[in-house]
């Protein structure tokens, strides 16, 4: 565990008076509240540290207790493996069928304070707030390949020990985002549950490219099919195709394949396009006799 | 779509927020209150919003004016927000 240093983190010396502790709060927060800068877990985990601070630092006692502590503290250059420890108590990670996602509050709530807090001050700590009614949203990422996102299927989440069953739709755009109401927290005060977020974010594939509904593929050609003609065989999101090349095709060329792209979200039996650049392969390692061959091409062209 | 409505009064009173911010906020074209009957309404889909609202005006000091303006900076911000992820994903082709 590591010795955070309030006063550095809200700006202040730690000669500063409660007055200047509270502007700098203010001015702080005003700068990293969730609610004013939204997706960003980085002003999220600022925010945090900025509220454990103030809690701290703003209530004469615990100041008191703060800085008596502070000066018996023999570890004060770990400062820098604060973020880490905050790191742990932001958000959770889940992981489900190789599936990982995180969450975390998007309302700005002061949950979840460091190690450090705790075992100075205990979890006492947590200042609820009086205003509260709708529960807390939360905001959690599911990543798939692009094969799972090029079918409809389901999928069991756990998102704070509640098993949830969705439906993935075939189609989903990366870092596409889909609410389900009444999923997230709880209400207080009689009020309605807060709504769980999920951003998709599928993974680069290694063979196809998405872009949209079309999905990009290079294909390997062979040099004598390039040159003469015939066909080939193309292997797509679900399945082999044969395609038939025409003499003298071109390295680079392009050849779209209407329909065997990728499915179109929330349109049943709707598809993109493939569009297949072919690369040529050119032989290497070849035999005398082949490389005879080719000088007597050479010479007739 | 039925539309679910929270009782302003009953709100306030169990959220401990004053009437006056939810009339501000009215005033202000950032609530939809309905009257029915000599009761007051806002959608239960504003209740997001709202709460937003009163964390920007209680915990933040930000006034009425501030939360109108950063209400329609946010809009634009996510808006941008998604314009770069397409961007992102279409520049990806390019850098294969």
């Amino acid at each position: 565990m590591a010795y955070i240093d309030y006063y550095n983190i809200l700006g202040v010396s730690k000669d500063a008076s409660q007055d200047d502790i509270k502007k700098a709060y203010k001015k702080l927060a005003r700068k990293y509240h969730p609610d004013l800068n939204p997706n960003d877990p980085t002003a999220q985990r600022k925010f945090q540290e900025i509220n454990e601070a103030n809690e701290v630092l703003s209530d004469p006692e615990k100041r008191k207790k703060y800085d008596q502590y502070g000066e018996n503290w023999k570890h004060a250059d770990e400062f820098n493996a604060q973020q880490q420890q905050y790191g742990t108590n932001f958000g959770q990670n889940f992981s489900n069928d190789g599936t990982t996602y995180t969450s975390w509050s998007t309302s700005g709530d002061t949950e979840g304070f460091s190690d450090f807090f705790e075992s100075l001050f205990g979890s006492r700590g947590k200042r609820k707030r009086s205003y509260g009614y709708r529960g807390q949203d939360y905001t959690a990422e599911l990543h798939l390949t692009l094969q799972d996102a090029y079918e409809t299927h389901k999928q069991i989440l756990t998102v704070n020990g509640k098993k949830l069953r969705i439906t993935v739709p075939a189609g989903v755009a990366n870092g596409q985002t889909i609410k389900l109401a009444g999923q997230g927290g709880e209400g207080m005060n009689g009020g309605p549950a807060g709504d769980l977020y999920i951003t998709f974010v599928i993974d680069d594939d290694a063979r196809f490219h998405r872009e949209g509904d079309d999905l990009y593929v290079t294909a390997p050609l062979d040099l004598y099919t390039a040159i003469l003609g015939g066909e080939t065989i193309i292997e797509t999101m679900n399945g082999k195709v044969k395609l038939k090349v025409a003499p003298g095709t071109q390295n680079n060329t392009k050849v779209r394949l209407k329909g065997k792209g990728f499915p179109v979200y929330k349109q049943e039996g709707s598809f993109g396009d493939l569009i297949v650049t072919y690369s040529i392969d050119i032989p290497t390692h070849l035999s005398e006799e082949q490389k005879e061959l080719f000088r007597k091409i050479q010479s007739l062209s | 779509m039925q539309t679910d409505w929270i009782i302003i009064n009953e709100y306030c009173e169990k959220c401990h927020i004053d009437p006056s911010f939810i009339i501000m906020l009215e005033e202000g074209g950032l609530l939809d209150v309905q009257d029915v009957e000599g009761e007051r309404y806002f959608p239960a889909s504003q209740l997001r919003d709202l709460e937003q609202y009163t964390r920007m005006y209680y915990d933040l000091s930000i006034n009425m004016e501030g939360i109108d303006a950063i209400h329609h900076l946010l809009g634009r911000i996510e808006e941008m927000q998604e314009e770069i992820r397409h961007l992102r994903s279409r520049l990806r082709i390019y850098e294969k």
